[in-house]
């Protein structure tokens, strides 16, 4: 019966309390956070945490989501290491200040869980919060697990103090954000060597005048989003990097702007990012088990979205299906648009499916991506998505 | 790959029962994974809780479809969009003061109510039937144990904390006796 073997240290949390630990281990100075369902026991476990005297941070409960991200790239432009969270509406009350927390060149961490929005009203996991700020200028990660939850909030950290620009990691409401799993804690030791202190040569300090956010000229305001471009064209590297350094040091291994599972040789391959991942993994195995060439294309980082590594890897296999847990009225799946765009060109791009699979929340289950890799393995690609039950 | 489902209502420990169901499992050396699912934060609405247990990683991230057993806190919750979860053969333990015949008309289905009201108010427990509830339902399943619950009951009470190992044990032992009975 015992199936655990070795000595790690492995505890029993929830998605979202292994981001609040991933947060105290990152050391913030500032945490500006509004609760929010299923956001809450993320703030929640901090605020314990720090009464527990392990996490030193300045929590700051201000009255909306608006003010808390306010908050949030104020401290950031002062050099001080900053860390938020919300949800849907919250994210969404946020949206002004995500283009003013890029524009700024914060390093503002942020987590969000994915979360419909109203209306109607709804809890559900979904991921059309955070996909329709794909806009704004902030980095975006989606991860899987609880475990890649807390790895990836300290290697946000790395990326947003290299890059100056904010990054938002989004997990999937209740599939994640609640289920309580075995995840492995790093000491403080391994974060500390992983992640320096926050430094930035340029920051707000009253013996210094300098100021940021004035009125510029037209010049100046398009080179500012010339020199976002060039910072965002070194992220993919950046999360390579921090990736395969974290697994350096934790042995936890294959953080990367994607990730290929069972890919080799394959004829179809799933694409998507998040929860859906986990499910489309045994998928994945009990197919190959029956001889079907499938596997997955984990998109881990959506901005920048790896254009370059999804070709290449795109080049070799004649079909994917796009697995949309969003859905963007009057257009489709947003994954899908991205995946389409970024075929332009290939030689011979692979057939796409677009795929609106689990959106609101609806349960996807192993049978369910049987089923539709069966299905869309030789139908004739189609420019519309599909709604699948 | 055992796939359990609890049902009941918010404020009822449903979800507290799933994390102490779970946590015995893992106390065991077993992969698990629980989760639950309500919509606002509103006492009585219906919640639900979904345990895995495996002896390796788990990476399933949908529903549980078909569940190897079932926990139910309310019966006025065992309806058919409960149900359709389990086979025949499926245990599902039910917290209710009326007798298994009570429940023939949902169907053939393998249903064992237990009073654990009763059985909680007896301990001093007033109305809190988690503890109760559990220790039937883990009699039921035979594993992981009724000692390895206990200790983790004891150890994540906040409150009460002999009432509820009592509540626990004596609801395990009512439900062995009764399934051994019944096989």
């Amino acid at each position: 019966m015992d199936a655990f073997t070795d000595n790690r240290n492995l505890q029993l949390l929830s998605g979202n309390h292994a981001v609040a630990i991933g947060a105290k281990l990152a050391k913030p100075d500032v945490s500006p956070v509004y609760p929010i369902t299923p956001q809450t026991p993320i703030l929640e476990k901090m605020i314990e945490l720090q009464s527990q005297g392990q996490l030193d941070t300045e929590i700051l409960t201000p009255e909306s989501e608006h003010s808390a991200l306010a908050a949030s790239i104020s401290a950031s432009l002062t050099g001080a290491r900053v860390f938020t969270a919300t949800s849907s509406q919250g994210l969404l009350l946020m949206h002004e200040l995500l283009h003013y927390a890029a524009g700024a060149r914060s390093s503002v961490v942020m987590f969000n869980v994915n979360r419909t929005p109203a209306a109607p009203w709804g809890f559900w996991p979904d991921q059309l919060d955070s996909l329709a700020q794909r806009d704004t200028g902030w980095i975006q990660l989606y991860s899987e697990s609880p475990q890649e939850s807390l790895d990836s909030v300290i290697q946000a950290f790395v990326i947003a103090e290299t890059a100056n620009l904010p990054v938002m990691i989004n997990h999937d409401a209740f599939y994640v954000s609640h289920a309580v799993e075995p995840v492995e804690v790093p000491s403080q030791s391994m974060v500390d060597d992983f992640l320096p202190p926050f430094a930035p040569p340029i920051k707000l300090d009253p013996e210094i005048g300098r100021s940021f956010g004035s009125p510029i000229s037209q010049q100046n305001w398009n080179q500012s989003r010339q020199d976002i471009a060039a910072s965002m064209s070194t992220i993919g590297k950046l999360v390579a990097t921090c990736g395969y350094q974290w697994g350096e040091i934790t042995g936890r291994r294959g953080y990367d702007m994607l990730e290929l599972y069972r890919c080799e040789g394959a004829e179809i391959v799933i694409v998507t990012m998040g929860s859906m991942c986990g499910t489309a993994r045994v998928a994945v195995d009990v197919l190959r088990k029956q001889g079907v060439a499938v596997g997955l294309i984990k998109v881990r980082l959506f901005r920048p979205l790896p254009a370059a590594a999804l070709r290449e890897t795109l080049a070799t296999i004649p079909c994917a299906i796009v697995l949309d847990r969003n859905y963007s009225p009057g257009s489709g799946g947003i994954l899908h648009q991205e995946l389409k765009s970024i075929l332009f060109g290939m030689d011979q791009p692979p057939k796409v499916h677009g795929l609106l699979a689990g959106v609101g929340g609806v349960s996807v289950s192993p049978e369910k991506l049987k089923q539709l890799v069966v299905t869309y393995k030789d139908a004739p690609p189609s420019f519309e998505p599909a709604w699948i039950e | 790959m055992q796939e359990i489902v609890i049902l009941g209502r918010g404020g009822q420990g449903a979800q507290t029962a799933g994390n102490l169901l779970a946590r015995s499992f893992f106390e065991k050396g077993q992969y698990v994974q629980t989760f639950a699912t309500y919509g606002g934060a509103r006492r009585g609405t219906p919640v639900t809780s979904s345990i895995r247990v495996d002896d390796q990683p788990i990476r399933l991230r949908c529903d549980i479809e078909l569940a190897s057993a079932m926990l139910c806190f309310d019966d006025s919750l065992l309806d058919q969009a409960f149900l359709v979860k389990a086979e025949n053969t499926t245990p599902i333990v039910v917290n209710s003061s009326k007798p298994a015949q009570y429940f023939k008309e949902l169907g053939d289905y393998r249903i064992l109510p237990v009073d654990s009201r009763h059985i909680a108010q007896s301990n001093g427990m007033g109305k809190v039937i988690n503890s109760a509830l559990l220790g039937a339902f883990v009699a039921v399943l035979g594993q992981p144990g009724i000692d390895v619950l206990c200790n983790v009951v004891e150890q994540n009470a906040p409150a009460k904390k002999e009432e509820n190992v009592a509540a626990c044990r004596q609801a395990f032992n009512l439900l062995r006796a009764s399934t051994m009975e019944s096989s």
